[in-house]
Order: structure tokens, then sequence, then C-alpha cells
């Protein structure tokens, strides 16, 4: 009997995911109640996103859309759609020694703290926009982002938990990104990044993201379920006044799955611009 | 290194610029300039993130200079018609990259003629819009 009820669990887990339910995109649902706070699961530890209790529990509310899929930047119009500016905002004092260096270091043929190409992650929100696909798998409870850059995970919990105690969380640099839904929009928050070798921007431009940088992002399907449309508003009172707005579109990637994708230790060795004498390191 | 430049290896005026798809910054290369590589496959790796080539060029008194070429994923090679297998360690060839700024022998990927004169090129990085495919 228990063995045929964690069939039944999973089968709810695994339709969550099935390629079959996302053609409807936009569901008829004009409004999704707010998710309860997360069962228990005992001594006071949060109950797992992927518990079947949890999902089971969730699965009886219909999402508004179900964004599973492979998702690429649009850079049919801009090739340089890919950055969060211009415009960029006002920044502090912090930002702008790394600005006026990197600007420098442009001026002399030389590429300023590249700390991806240096294997370091990119983290939120660079990793949204890398030139390769987002593979995004969407079930009641959460969504699972992997990126085809590097393969960097990033989880959108959709359980009704609080974030982490700033005094335990292990900060990362995609954050801990907990999502809500309103109307017909998803709508994601997420805090507890890393601070260190962590970027706003790439090539030329160096806007440090750092520990109180706070991402929302409104999340919407549109063209027909085609398009992901996701409004940013960034702010990080260390590194820029004020609200740091960008609205980015992606792609639907029917074609292409992502791949196994490592920064390799003799990887630099062979792609010898980021180890020649234009790089500034420190 | 601008005697290599100038001798074995042709510098031209590049006449297009591509977007760069690179794990790395774009700004070490000068999509200003295009240079021209006349020599011998080392070794050619294709694996992600990114494929790159090692070729050996003769530079002007016929010593050979390693240059490194980066490429593209093979996700986007593979749609311009490359397989893992095109290249091999003794192949003559022809590739065509954007040097970096420093003078070194290492550039971006543009263009690449086999011995039977076959160009190959990459596909832009632009999944999911019809010039992808």
């Amino acid at each position: 009997m228990r063995a045929v009820i964690v069939v039944a669990l999973i089968g709810v887990a695994a339709a969550g995911c099935s390629p079959g339910q996302q053609s409807a995109q936009q569901s008829t649902a004009t409004a999704v109640a707010p998710v309860p706070a997360a069962i228990d699961g005992g001594e006071g530890k949060q109950l797992s996103a992927l518990a079947p209790a949890t999902i089971a529990r969730l699965a009886k509310t219909k999402a508004p859309f179900d964004l599973t899929g492979n998702w690429f930047i649009d850079v049919s119009q801009n090739p340089e759609a890919w950055r969060f500016g211009p415009p960029y905002p006002t920044l502090t004092s912090a930002s702008q020694v790394h600005w006026d260096a990197a600007k420098k270091a442009t001026a002399e043929g030389k590429v300023y703290r590249d700390d991806i190409g240096q294997c370091w992650p990119a983290g939120l929100p660079l990793i949204m926009t890398r030139y390769w696909p987002m593979a995004m798998v969407q079930i009641p409870s959460a969504i699972y982002m992997v990126s085809g850059f590097m393969n960097s995970v990033r989880i959108v919990y959709l359980d009704g938990r609080k974030h982490t105690d700033p005094d335990i969380i292990v900060r990362t640099y995609n954050g801990e990104s907990i999502g809500r839904w309103e109307g017909d929009t998803l709508v994601v928050d997420t805090v507890g990044f890393r601070g260190d070798h962590h970027w706003m921007d790439q090539g030329g431009v160096a806007i440090p993201a750092g520990e109180q940088l706070h991402i929302v992002e409104r999340i919407r399907m549109v063209s027909d379920g085609k398009q992901l449309e996701i409004e940013y508003t960034m702010t990080d009172p260390e590194h820029w006044e004020g609200e740091w707005k960008s609205t980015k579109r992606f792609n639907r990637v029917d074609d292409e799955d992502i791949q196994e994708v490592s920064c390799l230790p003799d990887l630099n060795e062979h792609i010898r611009s980021t180890t020649s004498k234009t790089q500034v390191l420190q | 290194m601008k005697k290599l430049l100038l001798g074995c290896a042709g510098v031209l005026l590049a006449t297009s610029v591509a977007p760069v798809l690179a794990h790395h910054s774009p700004a070490a290369f000068d999509r200003t300039k295009e240079v021209k590589l006349v020599g011998t496959v080392k070794e050619f790796r294709w694996q992600n993130p990114h494929t790159w080539i090692e070729v050996l060029v003769p530079d002007e008194k016929g010593k050979d200079v390693l240059w490194g070429v980066e490429l593209t994923s093979p996700t986007y090679l593979i749609r311009a018609g490359w397989k893992s297998n095109i290249i091999k360690p003794g192949d003559k060839v022809t590739v065509v990259v954007n040097p970096v700024r420093s003078g070194e022998p290492s550039g971006i990927f543009r263009s690449l003629t086999l011995a039977d004169g076959r160009v190959l090129t990459e596909r832009p990085a632009r999944l999911g819009t019809p010039d992808s495919k």
C-alpha cells in the first residue's frame, strides 16, 4: 500500500514536469491563492521541495504557467542584450573605482578583473543571459534551472518558505530565490549572494555585486509561450543608488539541450587570451 | 612578434565583427584586425565550453610559432557543419583569427580553410531564432 502511495505521488511530480502540460503555457487561471507555510519536516526542519508530500500539497493548485523548457536570451535585435546596462545606475564610490579602472584598462587594450574568464561563477544576474541556453524544469514546489554555461544550478522555491536566517545562510553566486504568483506573473525574490569575484557586467564594464544585492524578477510568459519576459529590479546600496531596472526577453529553444560543461583545470592553458598579458587580475 | 605578423601570418582588416561567444571577456581581442595563419594543426580539442585549435605557424626564419585559436562551443560548430574529426594533428590549414591585443600568438576564430579548399565558419549564438538553424 505504501509503495502504491509513493508511486502515485511521484506520478504527480512527474506530471508537473511534463512537456505536454507546458503547451497550455498561459492557463485561464487569473489568480493563485498564496502558498501556505511549508509543512514542517519534523523538529522544525523545512520539508524538502522534492518531498512527495510537498509536491502533492501544491499540485492541487494549477500554476498560471509552466516555464519548463530551454531558454536563451533574445539577442536578435541587439547582440549586447545580454548586458543589464546601459543605462547604468549612479554608482557609489565603492563601485566607481572599479568602473574607472575597467575603462582605463580597456583604453590600454587590457581586460579588468574578468573573474568569469578565470572560472569563477557568473552568478545572478549574468548567469541568466550567457550565450548558452538555460534549462528550466518546473514542478509545483520549485523551478530547477541549470545553465548550459558551467552547469550552474539555480533553484526557485515555490513552496511558501521564507528566506534563510542571514546568520546561517550559505552565500552563493546565484543566491537564494523564492517565488510567488501574482496573477499571471511569477515574482522571484533573491538574496544571499556572495560578494567576492561577483560582477554585474563583463567586457570593459566593472560593477561589483555585493552581499547586499537584492534582485526581484517579475516573470511573464509572452508570445504564446514562445518567450519569457523578465523584468529585473536590482538594488545593492553598497554599489549603486536606488533601483537598477532592466527587462529581458528569452526565446524558447526546442531544438537543443544543454550539455555537461565545466571550467576544467586545463581550459585556460589553451584559451590563452585568459592568461595573456592583457589580463588585469587584481 | 610584429615581424611574425608581417611575415608568415598576414594581417588583414576585419570587414565584419561577429558576436563573441566566450566564457571570458571579449575585450582581450582586437576585433578590427584579422590575422591569417597558414600552418599545421598541433592539437584540436572538441569540448565545452570552448573548442580550441593549436596551430604551428612558421615565422619568417622558418621557426614554428605555436598559435592558440579559441572557438565557440560544439553546439554552434555542429550547426555550421563541423565534426569532431574534421581536422587532426598534422593537417595543413589556414585559420583566420582576431588576435589578442597584447600581440601574443593567440586569437579568436573567424574562419578555417581545409587542405581541400572547404571553408568553415561558426554559427551565430542565437538559439531560438530562425538564423540559428
